[in-house]
């Protein structure tokens, strides 16, 4: 059974706008873009940087703030180099506008 | 200047007045008369219009310079000479030769001095020693280039490769190192001039060394100089640039960004010997992408430059890729080649090895900087790293900093580095059986470079000993 | 740009500062500026990319003294047993950084050692002391041993004078308060000319586990061995899973000197250690054995330092580390040999095992040379048992379970040779368990 978290409440959270939250560990990031909120690992697989201190662009990509990568928000999938390699993404649910997660 | 030296300047000032009409620079060149030096959008905006370019270059160059202007210098590498560099005392865009005014006697002493006793022809040195725009090897060069368009293979300079093959640039360009990479990525982007736009079509196998060599202008010597070489499905190519002689140029910075992209089953061997004058900060960017069962072989000789800060990538995002990167840095009296290798595994079964050769001598440093990293979905990968230093005399340097970031646990990695001096046994050994201890000497530096050198071309490999030969002797410099 | 803003400061008025005499105070108060003032380390620095440094910061308001884990009582009964028994030149237990009690003292009285609390030794040996303390752990290395600079309530001070031998171990057993505690060892070990000395250095306790709560441990050791002694350090940390802890550790090496060190761990949730040996005089040696064994999450990033300061000085690091489940390891080993440090030889090497899928080591040897007469070289392998090792184990009726723990203790062995004998037993225990479920 995925154990969920509660994080955060959604209105912490604006449009276009992300926070980070460590679960047992796990350094996540929750994104909020146009499709949705999601949760992603708070770490670009490049070099390692916090990808939560960067920003999300208007096609609902996380850009890292040190050498310019870019993951989508939803697949954590890389769509811009100098990375290679995606990002994890994890379980998100929303229940009465409150953000859970799991890492499980 | 002897006679005949004035004459070649004569004829080549001629040419010249061709030069600026042939590749099309128009009413900005007045702009740089003034010698306008430092970088501005106003400069970008000049660059890019002089060469005619389409709308999306023009603005990545924008965006590149406000990119390079927003990002520090790096904390890391030999911050005391990084931050000597004056960016706003940079001539941005190199001005055509006759403008330039350089004589004969403004090539420094040591140059001209390893000119003569590498036996340079005249032709070479004046355009060696920046004071001649053009070598005489147009004819050779021409017929050369009728067998290659005869195959397909394009191979022309990067502005014309943007002007004729606008489609493949657009592409591939940027999509290896974008801007946002480091700081002189983000500085060549925005400034770039010349260099190397290769692409071999699917299958084809370019049987001669593609020599950067044969296009000599000025252009080729820049200073941002940015390459792209794209070696379609199964296709086969071998490209060398540089020359062992040294170059003199009064622009101190150079900051080239070379991208290679060897799609599925190619072959892609990249070629360098820099020897750059004792004056330049020579900071390149260099990355290549093998696709599946592609191989990537990275050849890199630094001999030169007051700073050489250069790291060849390959990053294997392929299955059954392979990459292998074979360098050798030479630091003399107060140089320091801050040299290494990266190799990034994306994909399973892929396998790298990085070789790593330096030699410091007098003061000279040389460091070795590397990166093997292995990602999670890159499982049996192999990579194995040697890295071997060796000093010679009491002030020389040498540092080694390599790292391993493994995510999967099904690979193997090794990973040695030694560094020693010329070792007494090897010496009396050898000055036993009637040698001098300089040739002693000599001998086991050209034994450890042996690796690197057999995988030269001839004519570089011999010029290269003879370049060691004159540096052992310190009749350089 | 900054990754972390925030950090917390210590007060004016922590009672810590208060303790010593004068000349102690004034140290403890610049430690206390130093940190003060000093920014966060930027996680771009080497020494701080695999840790993020606020897990260090402490909130002392947020600590206290707590009581202790129901498991020390018995271990401290064991250890008195074998002091008893003859085992060990002298206990010292350490509770909390705080609470410390010497055991077996009075033997050691007669050869003229000094075996007593930091304070105590500030106050009856203070010219000693004040000529060694702070002088290889101090706030110039950074703002967490600034933190311990100024924070250490009391402390471990060992001194033997010249030619004394001691060939039992006076064992230092430090425990850890349970969660919200946060503790601040420090020791200062002085082993004199032509003397011999082994130290077990053991850190236990912390909080019971994670989802009660964080302790935080924060050491500084500092060891000086004087011309032609020979010391054996062997740091064993076993904390619990709900642990933080940080250790500095240097030592310095005079003429012909020896030092063998065994670094350890096993425990706690993010462990951050740094050992390093100064080799300062002609001919001194300093040899380091480390072990680690990661399972769960275990976060261990480890930096050894041998600097050569002086010619004709050696040394050599073996670093082995085996993984398993989702732990990870950092390993940064600098070799560094000065200008002036003719005709040293210095040797590293790091091997890795990786047991299951999921977890991750990172290698980072390094060589800083600047002095061409050096015999110098390193190594690092990351990668699974072999498999040709397990095949030739299974084929003689070996189960493959049993197969893989011969060979992870196979791989520890050399280094557990060099462990006195009674800790031997309890490390090879410790392995097994690790290796238990695979």
């Amino acid at each position: 059974m995925a154990k969920f978290v509660k994080v955060a409440h959604v209105d912490e959270i604006p449009l276009r706008r992300m926070k980070s939250f460590e679960i047992d560990l796990v350094n996540v990031v929750v994104c909020h873009t146009e499709e949705g909120f999601f949760a992603l690992e708070d770490k670009c697989s490049h070099d390692f940087a916090p990808i939560s201190t960067g920003r999300i662009d208007r096609k609902g990509q996380i850009v890292c703030p040190r050498h310019g990568a870019r993951f989508e928000c939803k697949t954590g999938n890389v769509t811009h180099p100098p990375a290679i390699v995606g990002i994890d993404t994890y379980a998100i649910k929303i229940e009465n506008d409150e953000i859970y997660i799991s890492i499980d | 200047m002897s006679d005949s030296i004035k004459k070649q300047n004569e004829k080549l000032s001629a040419l010249n007045e061709d030069y600026a009409t042939k590749y099309g620079f128009r009413d900005p060149v007045d702009y740089f008369h003034k010698g306008a030096k430092g970088i501005n959008h106003e400069v970008v905006e000049m660059i890019s219009k002089m060469k005619n370019e389409p709308q999306w270059m023009n603005d990545l160059r924008h965006e590149s310079l406000d990119m390079f202007l927003s990002k520090p210098t790096p904390k890391w590498g030999n911050t005391k000479l990084l931050n000597e560099i004056d960016f706003d005392n940079v001539y941005y865009f190199m001005k055509p030769i006759k403008d330039q005014q350089t004589s004969w006697d403004d090539v420094p002493e040591y140059i001209k001095n390893t000119f003569d006793k590498l036996g340079i022809p005249e032709a070479e040195r004046t355009f060696l020693g920046g004071v001649s725009a053009q070598y005489e090897s147009e004819v050779v060069y021409h017929s050369m280039k009728e067998e290659l368009k005869e195959q397909g293979i394009i191979f022309l300079d990067m502005d014309s490769g943007l002007r004729e093959y606008e489609d493949i640039v657009k592409k591939y360009f940027g999509r290896v190192i974008p801007p946002t990479d480091n700081k002189f990525a983000a500085l060549n982007t925005s400034v770039w001039s010349g260099g190397s736009f290769i692409y071999v079509p699917p299958g084809v196998d370019v049987k001669i060394p593609l020599q950067a060599y044969f296009r000599i202008n000025a252009e080729n010597m820049g200073q941002f100089e940015r390459t792209l070489i794209i070696a379609d499905k199964g296709s086969r190519v071998h490209y060398i640039e540089g020359c062992t002689a040294p170059v003199y140029s009064t622009n101190s910075l150079h900051s080239a960004v070379v991208e290679l992209i060897a799609l599925d089953d190619s072959y892609i061997r990249y070629t360098t010997i820099q020897n750059w004058a004792r004056n330049i900060y020579n900071l390149v960017t260099k990355r290549a992408s093998a696709y599946k069962n592609a191989t990537v072989e990275w050849v890199d000789g630094n001999l030169g430059s007051r700073l050489t800060m250069k790291y060849p990538c390959i990053q294997l995002l392929g299955e059954g890729a392979k990459g292998e990167i074979l360098s050798v840095a030479f630091a003399g009296i107060d140089q320091h080649q801050d040299a290494g290798a990266k190799v990034i595994h994306a994909a399973p079964n892929t396998s790298s090895r990085i070789t790593s050769k330096s030699i410091s001598k007098e003061n000279g440093r040389a460091s070795y900087r590397g990166l093997v990293k292995v990602h999670k979905n890159a499982k049996n990968s192999k990579v194995s790293v040697e890295c071997d230093a060796l000093l010679i005399g009491e002030d020389a340097r040498s540092d080694t900093y390599p790292t391993m970031q493994i995510d999967n646990e099904q690979v193997k990695i090794e990973h040695e580095a030694r560094v020693s001096k010329v070792a007494e046994e090897q010496l009396f050994y050898l000055t036993s059986r009637g040698l001098t201890e300089d040739e002693a000497r000599l001998l086991i530096v050209n034994g450890f470079m042996e690796p690197f050198t057999k995988e030269l071309p001839l004519e570089y490999a011999v010029e290269l000993n003879r370049l060691i030969e004159l540096e052992m002797e310190g009749s350089i410099g | 740009m900054n990754d972390i803003i925030q950090d917390i400061l210590i007060p004016e008025l922590a009672p810590e500062l208060q303790r010593g005499p004068d000349w102690l105070r004034k140290k403890r108060k610049d430690a206390k500026d130093v940190y003060n003032n000093h920014p966060l380390p930027p996680r771009g620095l080497h020494y701080w990319r695999y840790t993020d440094p606020m897990k260090f910061v402490i909130d002392k308001s947020e600590t206290n003294d707590t009581a202790f884990g129901d498991n020390y009582d018995i271990v401290e009964s064991i250890e008195k047993k074998n002091l008893k028994e003859g085992h060990l030149s002298a206990l010292i237990t350490d509770k909390g950084g705080r609470e410390i009690v010497i055991f077996g003292s009075d033997e050691l009285k007669n050869k003229g050692v000094i075996a007593s609390t930091l304070s105590d030794a500030c106050e009856n040996h203070s010219e000693l002391v004040d000529k060694y303390l702070y002088q290889i752990v101090n706030s110039e290395m950074g703002k967490f041993e600034a933190m311990n600079g100024a924070l250490w309530n009391d402390g471990i001070f060992v001194y033997i004078p010249d030619n004394v031998i001691i060939e039992n171990p006076i064992h230092l057993l430090r425990e850890s308060g349970l969660e919200k505690s946060a503790q601040f060892p420090r020791a200062l070990i002085i082993v004199g000319k032509n003397s011999e000395l082994t130290i077990i250095d053991e850190y236990g306790g912390g909080s019971q586990d994670r989802n009660s709560g964080t302790s935080y441990t924060n050491s500084a050791v500092e060891i000086i061995g004087l011309e032609d002694s020979r010391t054996r350090y062997v740091m064993l940390q076993r904390q619990t899973s709900g642990a933080i802890n940080y250790l500095t550790h240097r030592a310095m090496l005079r003429q012909n000197a020896t030092m063998l060190t065994i670094p350890m761990a096993f425990g706690g949730i993010i462990t951050k250690q740094s050992f390093g040996v100064i080799l300062n005089g002609k001919g001194a040696n300093s040899k380091m054995y480390g072990m680690l064994f990661g399972i769960d999450k275990q976060h261990f990033d480890n930096y050894t330092l041998h600097h050569h300061a002086i010619g004709q000085t050696t040394s050599d690091i073996d670093f082995k580390v085996v993984l398993k489940d989702k732990s990870n390891s950092a390993y940064t080993g600098l070799i560094k040999i000065d200008h002036n440090a003719k005709t040293c030889e210095a040797y590293q090497e790091n091997r890795n095992l990786l047991l299951t899928e999921g977890c991750k080591a990172e290698t980072i040897p390094e060589l800083e040379i600047l002095n061409e007469d050096v015999m110098c070289s390193h190594g690092a392998t990351i990668g699974p048992i072999d498999s040709e090792m397990i095949f030739y184990l299974t084929c003689r009726g070996i189960r493959y379970d049993d197969a893989v723990r011969m060979v992870v203790s196979g791989f520890f062995e050399g280094t557990l040779q060099l462990v006195p004998e009674d800790l031997r037993e309890r490390i090879t225990n410790f392995v097994a368990q690790r290796l238990e479920h695979l």
